[in-house]
């Protein structure tokens, strides 16, 4: 039975290595890499990523070339990221250097109260208030030390369009998500409910709040809203649930949000 | 991975140059790698758009793995494409279907010949190339159906007309036995080396 379970291993772990693999051999592949620890999901990736390039070099037939308008477009990409990058480190400098000033540090503080006030009458109109979120948003990322930022992962190929992250901080126990390529809800029949994973903390998910998805195409930002203190949070996920979410979910997992990209996934 | 790798030096190495943030080192990956990388998304992917795209994925996650190379573990092309197979097969995944089965154009050009002095110089490549040589005419045929053109084991069994239990245990096997060779190999460089 043991050597059958090692063959049926060993035939899932070269699926991996060579062709898209189904949820349902991937769990299968997860349960049994737990009774053979001695293996690892990527087992064969190595030696067939060796035999492809040595059927590449043996092949007389083709030469694909990259063409250059690709090349120009990967280089841009790259540019783009990299300044993205190169300017979200400068204003958390900007910031830090701020805050070793007694001055700024001062008219900073004002500033907030000031912004506060305006939060607190923002909090009376949701149309208000979700037009603040990216700014909201922007200060939670320059301001936490022990912010997490993890990229969503589509489980369904329903939602494989689905694209953004979440940031959350466990000190301010505020975080929010930003999505855009999700299916248009309808709220009187279903909600999205965010869900977070605390283990240490909760045997189960807590709830993060229901959402509605009203436009397509662009964009959204949704705050978390935790039922519970939150310790550590290891990763977020959505659901499709009932008007108004539920306290324990029985439904499938749509997007994770975990702090490792998942074996499963149709995003890309 | 195999154990004992012949280890070449890190600061010879692109990703270490882009780990290092070094200027103009994503352009030399792009150079060095272009044309192997496009030539592994034309095999997985049926259109023109969606192999732009995957390539342009790929490299993006080339270079923010830099960090992670080791040359102790594998080569840098290895290394390169591990990322951009997984990235494919992942793509591949979203899309959820098969290229069509078109004919490829045979074309030679200066490029071409440079992507495979690339792997001529991969002493890891040859002893796979050597491995990949001892087998059966099937089972190459097998393995580079299934590895190299990117068709998924049912879709071997079909064209091949072998049933899917046998296609996927040749698979299997034929992949143990390079690995086998390919780490008796790398034992005995460091045994060698060790003496």
């Amino acid at each position: 039975m043991r050597s059958l379970d090692k063959e049926l291993l060993l035939d899932l772990l070269v699926v991996q290595s060579t062709q898209p693999m189904s949820d349902d051999e991937n769990i299968e592949l997860q349960r049994l890499l737990k009774e053979y620890p001695e293996y690892n999901n990527y087992e064969f990736d190595e030696i067939a990523s060796l035999a492809h390039m040595s059927y590449h070099l043996n092949d007389k037939r083709i030469h694909d070339k990259l063409p250059s308008d690709i090349k120009s477009k990967i280089l841009n990409s790259q540019k783009k990221i990299d300044s993205l990058s190169f300017y979200k480190i400068k204003i958390n400098d900007f910031m830090r250097s701020l805050f070793y000033k007694p001055a700024y540090a001062w008219a900073i503080t004002v500033l907030l109260t000031i912004g506060l006030s305006f939060s607190m009458i923002e909090f009376k109109n949701y149309e208000n208030n979700f037009k603040y979120l990216p700014l909201k948003r922007g200060v939670l990322q320059l301001t936490s030390n022990d912010l997490i930022e993890y990229p969503w992962y589509s489980k369904e190929s329903d939602f494989a369009l689905a694209k953004g992250d979440i940031v959350w901080s466990n000190k301010s126990q505020k975080g929010f998500i930003k999505i855009s390529g999700m299916p248009i809800n309808d709220p009187l029949q279903k909600q999205y409910q965010i869900w977070i994973i605390d283990p240490i903390k909760y045997k189960q998910p807590v709830d993060g709040g229901v959402f509605n998805i009203k436009i397509v195409g662009k964009d959204i930002i949704i705050p978390i809203n935790p039922k519970l203190p939150i310790s550590n949070a290891k990763g977020f996920a959505i659901t499709i649930e009932q008007p108004g979410g539920v306290v324990v979910s029985s439904q499938n997992l749509i997007l994770t949000a975990p702090e490792v990209r998942p074996e499963s996934t149709f995003t890309l | 991975m195999a154990k004992g790798k012949k280890i070449k030096k890190i600061e010879d190495s692109i990703l270490f140059s882009l780990a290092r943030e070094e200027t103009g080192a994503f352009e030399k990956l792009v150079d060095q790698y272009g044309n192997l990388i496009w030539s592994i998304a034309r095999r997985y992917l049926s259109n023109q758009t969606e192999a732009e795209d995957a390539v342009q994925e790929v490299f993006i996650a080339i270079w923010k793995s830099a960090g992670r190379f080791d040359p102790t573990k594998a080569s840098e092309v290895t290394f390169v494409s591990m990322i951009a197979r997984r990235r494919l097969i992942d793509h591949l995944r979203k899309i959820y279907r098969h290229k069509n089965l078109e004919p490829i154009d045979d074309c030679f050009d200066d490029d071409a010949l440079e992507t495979k002095s690339i792997l001529d110089k991969s002493a890891d490549v040859q002893i796979i190339s050597e491995a990949i040589n001892q087998f059966a005419e099937e089972d190459k045929e097998l393995l580079s159906l299934s590895i190299y053109q990117g068709y998924s084991h049912s879709e071997i069994s079909k064209l091949m007309n072998i049933p899917l239990g046998t296609v996927k245990t040749k698979i299997r096997r034929n992949l143990i036995k390079l690995r086998e060779t390919f780490d008796q190999d790398q034992n005995t460089v460091v045994s060698i080396h060790n003496a």
